[in-house]
Formats: structure tokens, C-alpha cells, sequence
């Protein structure tokens, strides 16, 4: 028998190498996913414009973010131009968007996508990166002539030379305003009556400068100390239960079940929001929001940029903008929008979270523009404790 | 010819598994190896032996380690204690149940992994029965639950449990119940014919159950994600936003390294002990 129970014992050592071998791979795969290979750098600077060739036509690859568009614009688009569309909603976060694509934009090409949105800050990196093409603006009268004045020349892209708003938001406060109606100031969130009841965005470039602008800190004109500073506070509160978590959209979850009572999260998802429950609310901090857009953005290697300037032209037909903004109820940066809501809409074209008065945005601030080693050294302090 | 034939056979068997291996695992590796050694931002990485990578990885994600380890065992106890029996009752008690319980065991397995984890976030809300329960009971100190590392171990169990029950059922069910009677004739009691033949016939489930459950609930980050709050992040969480947001792909790769050679590690250590106990068990026969 001696034999036989070295054979099994053998067996056993088998049977578990083999298993650990297969749930360490499967381990693996699951948290090394994506970026392999990267080196040399981008030819930063010297963008290349798109070149046009003719009159749109064929197959083009849109990717966008989820529920960021009404249902008709595509299939009007399509029958407008012959051009055939495929449109995919596949970016959830900006940098986690840019590590799926980074290894492909690297090499010049683009997954096969002509045109994708990101916002401001990521635009701009990836411009820096040399990842983008500049647009050629014969191609898009329509953006010429209704792009809004006061999105006209950001910071980072003073001629829009290579981005587009698709839309823009406000980052501020959504409350519960049946449990938690005195909150007014990014500040009170820091209010120890709400302790484990509040939730933080993960994206440093919002909550950062909110908690920086509270404590009466300018953030555009912040110095990287100061950035520490708000995120020593934030830590502070972390480490006490004040801040429940850190998320993305999904602190919708959090408000409608009531586990958190107040969030620092975006006017849109806000105005949605509201319709399904009236206590919760958007508010304006008393210092301010912060301001930001999404751009279409054509990458390195797009295929068919001649049917992506199309489609930028298109949607910035202001009765086709119309359409999105009345789904997605994010601010629209076409000028002429707001007069096709007071026939059509009026009570829409009210809502300040749509169309922001001068005086309601009075206070708010753009996102910050930083370099990338501020970039690095503050995405680190802030992962630290978000991933304490 | 016939031998030639028999003896390529099983390489010829081996390849497709082989080439799926070294196609999408050893390759990948490769490039996260090199990877681990590079210094720079993204755009200008560049390969210079750069060991702190690693030494960084240690020094800076230690919480991170530890904790990863402490949630994963604990979770592995756990799913050992609630397993065993079920596996047990299954393979001798169950009769004709036991294809629906065993179909009961999988059936979660329909859903995806993620849709079962945010439904816990639902079972876990401040304002739920099961929440209400366990304050009453004082098992809630924080006040929640949820965004605590207790539902982040309570996902964990819930998740890879079925890694845990199946290996048992399956090494149960094979063991010859005229062992079990002939242990009872030579006078042993039920407890002892469970501790001396029971119990050691089953051990390779066992070790295989923790392996499967121990192994991928270190490297995950899923619950710690929707079912944790920031003190209760796991490594996993750390390697995708490093990966994902900061785009510190050298730090990340090395990161995963080190978590590679720790589970390595911990396992072979395993093996050894839990191999001689099942040894153990046969000897003293």
C-alpha cells in the first residue's frame, strides 16, 4: 500500500501546483490587464491636421460615454450624410479610457475609432502627448459659428485647434435635502453630524480643487503645497469615517438609498436625479463650482476623419443640439439652443444646470491646468488615500 | 512508427494548451517583466534596471499587503467552515437532492461576478433589514456595514465560495463508503471514523477549495471597490490605479510582481504543510 499513498500524495502536490498555477494566471489577467510595451515618446507639440477628402461617406467609430446622447441624432445623422455609424459607449473615466488606449495611441493608431470625447484635462494630455490630430476647421462651420463665446479659447486649447465640446458640466454638491438640508458649502460636507454619510469623487482634478476652493484657496492659481494641503484634509476626514467613500456616477446609488446624504458629483446626473426622486437636489457651493467640458477629439490613425468633422458639424446644428441636451440635461455649448427651448421647452430653458446664467457661474473656476510632474506627484498623494 | 506515434502523442496533446500559455501568459509577462524595470511618465518610458521598482512597491503598498492577505484568509477560513458541511450533507445526505443542491451551488454562477457583488451593495444599505439586524445585535460598531472591510470579507466568502464547495463535494463523493463502514466495525466511533478516514481521504478538496479561494480573493479588488470604503482597499485596487488612473504602468507591473512571488510564496509553504498533514492521516492508519 506504501505505494499506492506516495501516489496520492503526489497526486495532491499535483492537483494543487496545477490549481495555483491556474488561479495566479487568472489572478493576473484580471489585475495586469493592458499596458504592455511602452516606450520612446510621443512627437509631442507638431500635430498634424486632418486631411479631408471630399464629401463624407463610409463607415466611421464614435466612442463616447454612456446615456450622452438622445436616440434620434445618430439615425439622422446617417440619413443626413450616407455616412454609416458605429457608436459606442465605452468610456466610463477619463484615465482609465486613456490606460486602455495608451499602448495603441502609442503606436499611432486608434483602435479603429475616428473620433472619442474626454474632458478638458485629458484632452490636453493627450494633446501634449502628440495622440491628437489638429481639426481643419473648413470642415466644421457649424462649431465657427454657434460654439458658445465663453467656451471659445480654454486655457488649454486657445484656438480650439484640435477640440470640440460636446457638452459641458458643473462639479458642486447634490444633496438629500430631507436629511441633509443645511449643506450649502463644499465644506459642510466636512461637518461631523454627516460623519459616514458623505461621498467624495474619485477624480482628483474635481474633488481636489472643490475642497481647495472652500478653504477660500484660488485653485487655478494654487501651488502644488496647497494641493497637499486640501489633501491632508481630505485624508483627515477619511481616516475619521467622515467620508464614506470614494465615486464615480455611482454615488447615485448612494443618494437614492439614502446611504449618503450628501456628494460632491455633477449638475447633470443631478437634474436626472431629481426627476425619479424630488428630495435630492443640485447646489451651487456658496464659493463656486467648478467648471468643465467634454471634447470630440479626432486621434492619431482615425480612420475617416473627413465623416468625423461631419458629425462635429452636425451635432452643432443647434435643432439637432436641442435634442441631446433635452436627453442628457448637461450644459449645451451650442448658442441658439436656449431659443428652441422657450417655444418648445420652456420650463427646461429655465433651468439655470442647463443654462447656466453668467451670474449663477459667477464664482465657478475651470479645471486647473498642472504639469505632469505636479500631475504625477498629486495623483500619487491623492491614490494614497483613496486606496489607503 | 506505432511507438514513435505514441510517444509524440502527448506533446502533440500538450500543444494547443501550451502554445494558449505561452501565447497569452508567458509572453505578457515578459513585457510586464521589463516593464517593472523602466523609469519615466507615460510617453517616455525607459528601460534602465530600474530595481526600486520593486523595493518602492514593498515600502510604499505594505497596509495594502497585508491587508489583502488578512481579508483573503479570513474570507478562506470562513468559506472553509460554511463549505465543509454543505459538501458533507451533499455527498452522503443529500439522496436526490443532491443534483439541485449541487445545481443550487453553481446557479449563482449565471449572473455575472460583478452584477452578485453590487447586489450586495443593496443587501448591505444602511436602511436594510440585514443592516438593521446586525445593529441591533451590535455587530455593526461603525454604524453601516457597508464601506466597511466586514462587507468587503462577507463579499469575498460569498463570491469564491463555490470555489471552495465543489473541489470537497468532488473529493467527498469519490471516497469509498465501505472505509467508513470497516472503520465503524473495528470499533470506531462515528467522530473518529470522520477524523481518521472522512476527513484525511478528503484533504486534496480542501487543499484545492483555500488554493482556489485564497489565490484569485488576494488579487481581487472588486468588492473592496463597491462593497469597501478607503481604508479597505485591497492591493488589487492599488495595481488598477496605478494601471488605470496615474498611469504609472513601472510601479504597477512591479507591484504585481511582488504580489505574484508573495502568493507564490504562501502557497508553496501551504502545499508543503497541508501535503504531509494529508500524509499524516494515511500513516497513522
Amino acid at each position: 500500500m506504501r505505494g499506492r499513498e506516495t501516489n496520492r500524495s503526489t497526486v495532491t502536490l499535483t492537483i494543487a501546483a496545477f490549481v495555483a498555477a491556474v488561479a495566479l494566471a487568472l489572478g493576473l489577467a484580471a489585475c495586469g490587464g493592458g499596458g504592455g510595451g511602452i516606450e520612446g515618446g510621443g512627437d509631442s507639440g507638431e500635430a498634424e491636421t486632418v486631411k479631408l477628402q471630399g464629401k463624407p461617406s463610409g463607415e466611421v467609430t464614435i466612442s463616447n460615454w454612456p446615456l450622452y446622447i438622445d436616440q434620434g441624432t445618430v439615425p439622422a445623422f446617417e440619413k443626413a450624410t450616407g455616412v454609416k455609424v458605429k457608436y459606442i459607449e465605452d468610456i466610463n473615466e477619463n484615465a482609465e479610457f486613456f490606460g486602455k488606449l495608451q499602448p495603441l495611441l502609442q503606436r499611432g493608431e486608434s483602435g479603429g475609432r475616428s473620433l472619442f470625447v474626454v474632458t478638458d484635462w485629458m484632452a490636453s494630455k493627450m494633446h501634449e502627448l502628440g495622440y491628437l490630430q489638429n481639426l481643419d476647421k473648413s470642415g466644421i462651420p457649424n462649431v465657427e459659428a454657434n460654439l458658445a463665446s465663453s467656451l471659445r479659447s480654454p486655457s488649454f486649447d486657445p484656438n480650439r485647434d484640435f477640440s470640440v465640446p460636446w457638452q459641458s458640466g458643473m462639479g458642486g454638491l447634490i444633496v438629500r435635502t430631507d436629511l441633509a438640508p443645511d449643506v450649502r458649502s463644499i465644506c459642510d460636507l466636512f461637518d461631523p453630524k454627516y460623519k459616514g454619510k458623505v461621498d467624495f469623487l474619485g477624480e482628483y482634478i474635481e474633488t481636489v480643487p472643490l475642497v481647495m476652493s472652500c478653504e477660500g484657496v484660488d485653485p487655478d492659481s494654487a501651488s502644488e503645497a496647497e494641493w497637499m494641503k486640501a489633501i491632508d484634509k481630505i485624508k483627515a476626514a477619511v481616516d475619521s469615517g467622515q467620508v464614506r467613500r470614494f465615486t464615480g456616477n455611482d454615488y447615485a446609488r448612494d443618494l437614492t438609498s439614502g446611504d449618503a446624504v450628501a456628494v460632491i458629483g455633477w449638475s447633470g446626473d443631478a437634474v436626472q436625479l431629481q426627476a425619479d426622486n424630488p428630495n435630492i437636489e443640485w447646489r451651487m457651493p456658496t464659493e463656486g463650482c467648478s467648471l468643465w467640458s467634454d471634447n470630440m477629439v479626432i486621434p492619431v490613425g482615425a480612420p475617416n476623419p473627413t465623416a468625423a468633422e461631419a458629425w462635429m458639424n452636425y451635432v452643432y446644428k443647434p435643432e439637432v443640439q436641442a435634442n441631446i441636451a433635452a436627453e442628457v440635461n448637461y450644459v449645451t455649448p451650442v448658442e441658439g439652443v436656449k431659443q428652441i427651448f422657450e417655444k418648445r421647452e420652456p420650463e427646461l430653458a429655465k433651468n439655470e444646470l442647463i443654462f447656466p446664467s453668467a451670474k449663477f457661474t459667477k464664482n465657478c473656476f475651470t479645471q486647473p491646468q498642472l504639469t505632469s510632474e505636479e500631475t504625477q506627484n498629486i495623483t500619487r498623494a491623492f491614490d494614497a488615500v483613496v486606496n489607503g | 512508427m506505432t511507438t514513435v506515434r505514441r510517444r509524440l502523442l502527448p506533446y502533440l496533446l500538450l500543444g494547443s494548451g501550451t502554445l494558449w500559455l505561452v501565447l497569452f501568459f508567458v509572453v505578457p509577462l515578459a513585457y510586464m517583466a521589463r516593464l517593472s524595470l523602466e523609469t519615466g511618465v507615460v510617453g517616455s518610458l525607459e528601460f534602465n534596471w530600474h530595481w526600486a521598482n520593486y523595493s518602492d512597491a514593498l515600502s510604499l503598498y505594505d497596509t495594502q499587503f497585508v491587508r489583502s492577505f488578512i481579508y483573503a484568509g479570513t474570507a478562506t477560513l470562513i468559506a472553509l467552515v460554511i463549505a465543509y458541511p454543505l459538501a458533507y450533507t451533499i455527498a452522503f445526505r443529500a439522496g436526490r437532492w443532491r443534483n439541485v443542491l449541487l445545481f443550487a451551488v453553481v446557479a449563482p454562477f449565471f449572473t455575472t461576478y460583478l452584477i452578485r457583488t453590487i447586489a450586495w451593495e443593496t443587501i448591505l444599505s444602511d436602511e436594510s433589514p440585514v443592516v438593521s439586524v446586525l445593529q441591533f445585535l451590535g455587530l455593526a460598531p461603525q454604524g453601516h456595514v457597508l464601506a466597511t472591510g466586514g462587507a468587503v470579507i462577507a463579499g469575498l466568502t460569498y463570491n469564491f465560495l463555490p470555489f471552495m464547495i465543489l473541489p470537497i463535494y468532488a473529493s467527498l463523493e469519490r471516497i469509498d463508503e465501505r472505509l467508513i463502514e470497516a472503520a465503524k466495525d473495528l470499533y470506531a466511533s462515528a467522530g473518529q471514523a470522520f477524523w481518521r478516514v472522512t476527513l484525511p481521504l478528503s484533504a486534496p478538496g480542501v487543499v484545492a477549495g483555500t488554493l482556489l479561494t485564497f489565490i484569485p480573493a488576494s488579487g481581487d479588488y472588486i468588492n473592496a471597490q463597491f462593497l469597501g470604503s478607503a481604508g479597505n482597499q485591497m492591493i488589487g485596487n492599488v495595481i488598477q490605479s496605478l494601471y488605470l488612473k496615474q498611469s504609472d504602468y513601472p510601479a504597477a507591473a512591479a507591484l504585481s510582481f511582488v504580489l505574484m512571488a508573495l502568493i507564490m510564496a504562501a502557497v508553496f509553504i501551504y502545499i508543503r504543510f497541508a501535503g504531509s498533514e494529508a500524509l499524516m492521516g494515511e500513516e497513522a492508519r
